[in-house]
């Protein structure tokens, strides 16, 4: 592999319940880079994050880097609200300290009180469950984080904050992002590459490049611009 | 004081304590009747060891054991849900039980008999309290993150089917522990009742796993004086203060 190769995908295949959901995919993934899965729903793109993840069996080749350490934030998380179970504790499953802690919750704009701290993690709101489990997967630094629509539930001026942070976050430390979304906007500004999927590949590239009415309108069916 | 009151005890604090400490994880896990089930399974081997004169826990270990593998054997084979097979192999385990069980033995495989406690019952009973109290507490917090979501815990490398039989082992060796004390028939509010009352107690896992070890001794504790003087079984007494217990806390539960 070369030397800043973190992942590599060839003739990727996956049958579940006897039906293709992913046929012949390949893409890399390099250090540093952000990698958009964009498609509609139903395409598959959680499906490939859980796959990269070795949490689906699959046919065809994945190679991450040697000892790489991944962070994930899946799409769906929910805790039961009477469960005693504190955002620290939940952090402390990591073995995080309160400097680690404070400063993940900081790195996508929350500030990591006492009383936040001790809160138990099934009564937060959905947009603060969804920003604590991001910094969750920060809070130990992984080489790349695989985030699954990361933004579900959290509004439109959140979601600025967050994708402001994780580009900030980017910049600072050397980690490599992948980003499932079913949407186009903002975020795809900030990629380095763009694959579109609809249970196959429909394009793959920079975005500059590949982002085109014609290209839009083989994910959404329709012309639509940026 | 006497020995054999002392014995009983203390093999009645530290069983009441790890059962009360793995009932926070078997709840959060939504496990709580699996203790009841395995209460019953052991059943055949408590008889044995009643019949044969020792203690029922060691008798209860092997009909536990392959109880346990049974059902995964079952599950294997049919792919019938986990529940209907553990639903056969408990009351097949009490009506194989019952067909050797003396009369006069039921209510102590039922509700459990204390009072009859050796040294080296207790010596094996603390060891082996400690030990998978230091186990459970080990695979504690790796058990709930997988019960919040086996895929984060997958995608943090949590080997969850080897967590998973550690855990069962612990299950089957508390439950193995607490039949001395309530019975096969009581076993199961023994994990389920102190965690219970805990869970409305407290804000927090720390709070809530130890306020259940603390609750399970209390309430064993309360089982043994009350046997101790005024004469009635301990086993009852045990559940019947958790139970009491449980519904103090209703009042002061959290919202």
């Amino acid at each position: 592999m070369p030397e800043n190769l973190i992942l590599k995908v060839r003739n990727l295949n996956v049958k579940l319940g006897g039906e293709r959901v992913l046929e012949n995919l390949g893409f890399d993934l390099r250090e540093k880079e952000i990698l958009i899965i964009l498609g509609p729903n139903g395409a598959g793109k959680s499906v490939l994050l859980r796959t990269l993840l070795g949490l689906t069996s699959f046919n065809g080749e994945i190679n991450w880097r040697k000892d790489i350490h991944v962070g994930y934030v899946p799409e769906e998380f929910t805790v039961s609200k009477n469960l005693p179970l504190s955002v620290k504790e939940f952090f402390n499953f990591k073995k995080a300290d309160s400097l680690e802690i404070s400063q993940s919750l900081e790195w996508i704009g929350m500030k990591a009180s006492k009383k936040f701290l001790g809160k138990k993690l099934g009564t937060l709101s959905s947009g603060q469950l969804r920003r604590t489990l991001i910094a969750w997967a920060l809070v130990d630094e992984p080489d790349v984080i695989l985030l699954d629509e990361p933004m579900v539930g959290i509004d439109i001026h959140g979601r600025e904050t967050i994708y402001d942070s994780l580009v900030k976050l980017w910049q600072k430390k050397n980690q490599s992002i992948i980003l499932v979304s079913h949407e186009i906007g903002e975020v795809c500004k900030k990629a380095d590459k763009i694959l579109a999927l609809n249970k196959r590949k429909l394009f793959y590239g920079l975005p500059t490049k590949v982002i085109t009415p014609q290209n839009l309108a083989k994910i959404y069916g329709s012309s639509i611009s940026l | 004081m006497d020995l054999q009151f002392l014995y009983s005890l203390i093999v009645a604090v530290f069983t009441g304590g790890l059962a009360g400490y793995l009932g926070s994880l078997m709840i959060t896990k939504r496990m709580a009747l699996v203790g009841d089930a395995l209460g019953h399974v052991a059943l055949p081997g408590v008889a044995l060891a009643l019949v044969l004169g020792f203690n029922p826990s060691w008798g209860a270990l092997p009909a536990l054991a392959i109880g346990i593998f049974l059902i995964w054997l079952f599950e294997i084979r049919t792919k019938l849900p986990m529940e209907a097979l553990t639903g056969i192999v408990f009351t097949a385990s009490v009506a194989i039980a019952f067909l050797f069980l003396p009369e006069e033995k039921i209510s102590t495989a039922l509700i459990g008999d204390i009072s009859q406690i050796g040294f080296w019952d207790m010596l094996i009973s603390i060891i082996l309290c400690s030990i998978i109290f230091l186990v459970l507490r080990k695979i504690f917090s790796k058990m709930i993150l997988i019960s919040l979501s086996e895929d984060l815990a997958r995608a943090e490398k949590v080997k969850v089917e080897k967590y998973n039989f550690l855990y069962l082992v612990c299950i089957a060796i508390t439950v193995a522990l607490g039949i001395k004390i309530t019975g096969s028939l009581l076993m199961g509010a023994l994990v389920i009742t102190p965690a219970a009352a805990a869970r409305n107690l407290s804000r927090n896992l720390y709070q809530y796993s130890y306020g259940a070890l603390i609750i399970g001794i209390i309430s064993c504790i309360s089982g043994v004086l009350i046997f101790k003087i005024l004469g009635l079984p301990t086993g009852p007494f045990v559940i019947l203060t958790a139970t009491l217990i449980f519904l103090i806390s209703l009042i002061f539960k959290r919202k």
